[in-house]
C-alpha cells in the first residue's frame, strides 16, 4: 500500500527497474516517459523507417518488462543498458531485411540542438540533457570524414571493409579515422 | 598473440563491432590474458556507449505508451468471460439449491479429506528431496532471452551440476565460460559446450563451497576459458 503513496518519477532509474521486477506497471510507464524518445530515436537513426522503430521500441521495453532482473548495475546505467539493447536489436533487423538506407542518410545532431523538453516531467531530462550537450559539443570537434566514418559504424552496424567502400577510401584511412574518432571523443569527455 | 603485443589500435572498433571477423577472433583472444587491454576496451566501450546521445532526436508517437502498456497488461476479456460463466454457475446453483445441498456436502467432506492426505504425502516428498539437494534457477539475459539454465547444488554446498538448454552452438574458437560471484569477484567455475540442440552440462568446481557464493553468470570467451569475463553474459542467477 506503501507504494501507491511514492511519485514514480521522483526515483532513480536503479529503484524503477527494481520495481519493474515486481510487475509495476506504473515504474515501467516512468521509464518509458524518460527514455522512450532516445530508444526510438536510435531505432529511427538506424533502421531509417517510423514503422519499423516504433515496433523495436515496444519490443525494447516490452524486454525491460520481462526481464528486468537480469539488469546488473555494476556492469552499466540504465540508460546504457537500454541503449545497447535498442542498437543490438535494430541492427539485427537491419541486417535481416537488407534494407540499409543510403550513407548520405546517417548523420549526428547539430552541436546547437537543445534537448526537447519532456512534457511529462522537466526535472527528468535535466541530467540527459546536460550528457547530450556535452557529447554533441565533442562531436562538433571531430573532422568532418571521421565523423562519417564513425556514424557508418556506430548507426549502421558496418566494418571496416564495408565502410571503405562506401566510401571509396583505402581500408587504412578508414581504419585510423575510427581509431581517432573514438580516442579523441574520449579525451574530449574525460577532460571535462 | 602474447599478453606484451597488445591490441590497443584495434580497441575503439572492437567496441564498434565494426571489426572483421578474424580480427574480432584476435582480440579476443588477447583480451583474455591482458589485463591492460581489459581495462583500454572498458574505457573505449564508454565512450562509444555516448554515441546514442549525440543522435538527432525524433518524438516517438504519443499512442505508443498506450501500445506498449496494453501489451504487457493481461487482456480483459479473459476476466470478463471468466466472470460471465461465474455468473451463469451461481444463477445454476441458486435454481438447484435444494437438489445439490446434501450431495454438495458430502462432496465437500470428501474433498476435504483427500486434500489432507494429499498435503502430507506431498509434504514427505519435499522434505526427504530438501534432504539431498537444492536447485537454483538461472535466466537468459537480453543477449538470449530464451535461454534457461539450472544448477543442482547438494545439500552440503560442496558440489554442483550445472544443465543448460536454449544455447546456440558455438564455433570451435569459442566456449561458454560458469562464473561464481561472491562480493564482486568472479571464479570461473568451468567451460563447457553446447550440441546442436542447445543443451549442455557441467560439474561444478570450485575452491570453496557453492553455498559461499551469492551469484552466477555464464559468458562466451574463447575456448578454454578466460582469466576474467569478457564476453556477452548469457545466463546468470542468484544463489
Amino acid at each position: 500500500m506503501a507504494l501507491r503513496l511514492v511519485n514514480y518519477s521522483t526515483l532513480t532509474d536503479e529503484t524503477l527497474i527494481r520495481l519493474i521486477v515486481r510487475s509495476q506497471p506504473d515504474a515501467l510507464s516512468v521509464l518509458y516517459d524518460r527514455y522512450s524518445r532516445l530508444v526510438f530515436s536510435l531505432a529511427l537513426n538506424i533502421v531509417g523507417d517510423r514503422a519499423t522503430a516504433e515496433e523495436i521500441t515496444l519490443d525494447v521495453f516490452t524486454r525491460i518488462w520481462e526481464k528486468a532482473a537480469t539488469y546488473q548495475p555494476d556492469q552499466a546505467k540504465v540508460s546504457t543498458w537500454l541503449t545497447r539493447i535498442t542498437r543490438n536489436r535494430s541492427i539485427d533487423v537491419l541486417r535481416k531485411h537488407s534494407s540499409r538506407p543510403e550513407w548520405h542518410s546517417v548523420s549526428w545532431a547539430n552541436v546547437t540542438d537543445e534537448a526537447m523538453p519532456n512534457h511529462h516531467n522537466p526535472e527528468d531530462i535535466t541530467e540527459l540533457a546536460v550528457q547530450q550537450a556535452r557529447v554533441r559539443a565533442a562531436m562538433a570537434q571531430l573532422p568532418e570524414e571521421q565523423q562519417q566514418a564513425l556514424a557508418l559504424a556506430y548507426f549502421k552496424g558496418y566494418s571496416h571493409r564495408q565502410i571503405a567502400e562506401i566510401l571509396d577510401q583505402p581500408l587504412g584511412t578508414v581504419k585510423t579515422r575510427i581509431r581517432l574518432a573514438v580516442q579523441k571523443l574520449r579525451q574530449i569527455l574525460q577532460d571535462e | 598473440m602474447s599478453a606484451e603485443e597488445h591490441v590497443f589500435d584495434l580497441l575503439p572498433s572492437y567496441a564498434l563491432d565494426c571489426l572483421d571477423e578474424d580480427e574480432t577472433i584476435l582480440v579476443s583472444e588477447h583480451l583474455a590474458v591482458c589485463v591492460d587491454c581489459r581495462a583500454e576496451l572498458s574505457a573505449c566501450q564508454f565512450t562509444v556507449d555516448q554515441l546514442a546521445l549525440a543522435q538527432p532526436e525524433t518524438v516517438p508517437p504519443p499512442e505508443l505508451k498506450t501500445r506498449l502498456m496494453e501489451r504487457i497488461q493481461p487482456a480483459p476479456s479473459t476476466d470478463q468471460a471468466r466472470l460471465s460463466w461465474r455468473d451463469a454457475f451461481a444463477i445454476f446453483l441458486r435454481h438447484t439449491a435444494p437438489a445439490w445441498g446434501a450431495a454438495g456436502l458430502l462432496l465437500l467432506l470428501v474433498l476435504g479429506v483427500s486434500n489432507i492426505w494429499l498435503w502430507q504425502r506431498v509434504n514427505q516428498q519435499e522434505e526427504s528431496q530438501s534432504d539431498i539437494m537444492r536447485t537454483v534457477a538461472l535466466s537468459g539475459t537480453e543477449v538470449i532471452p530464451d535461454a534457461s539454465g539450472l544448477i543442482v547444488i547438494s545439500l552440503d554446498g560442496e558440489h554442483g551440476t550445472l544443465v543448460v538448454d536454449g544455447l546456440p552452438p558455438l564455433d570451435e574458437s569459442h566456449q561458454y565460460q560458469l562464473w561464481l560471484i561472491d562480493d564482486g569477484q568472479r571464479q570461473s567455475g568451468g567451460v563447457f559446450s553446447v550440441d546442436q540442440e542447445g543443451y549442455g552440462a557441467l560439474w561444478v568446481s570450485s575452491p570453496k563451497p557453492l553455498s559461499d557464493y551469492s551469484a552466477v553468470g555464464i559468458t562466451i570467451e574463447p575456448a578454454g576459458g578466460s582469466p576474467g569475463p569478457t564476453g556477452d553474459r548469457v545466463l546468470g542467477g542468484s544463489l
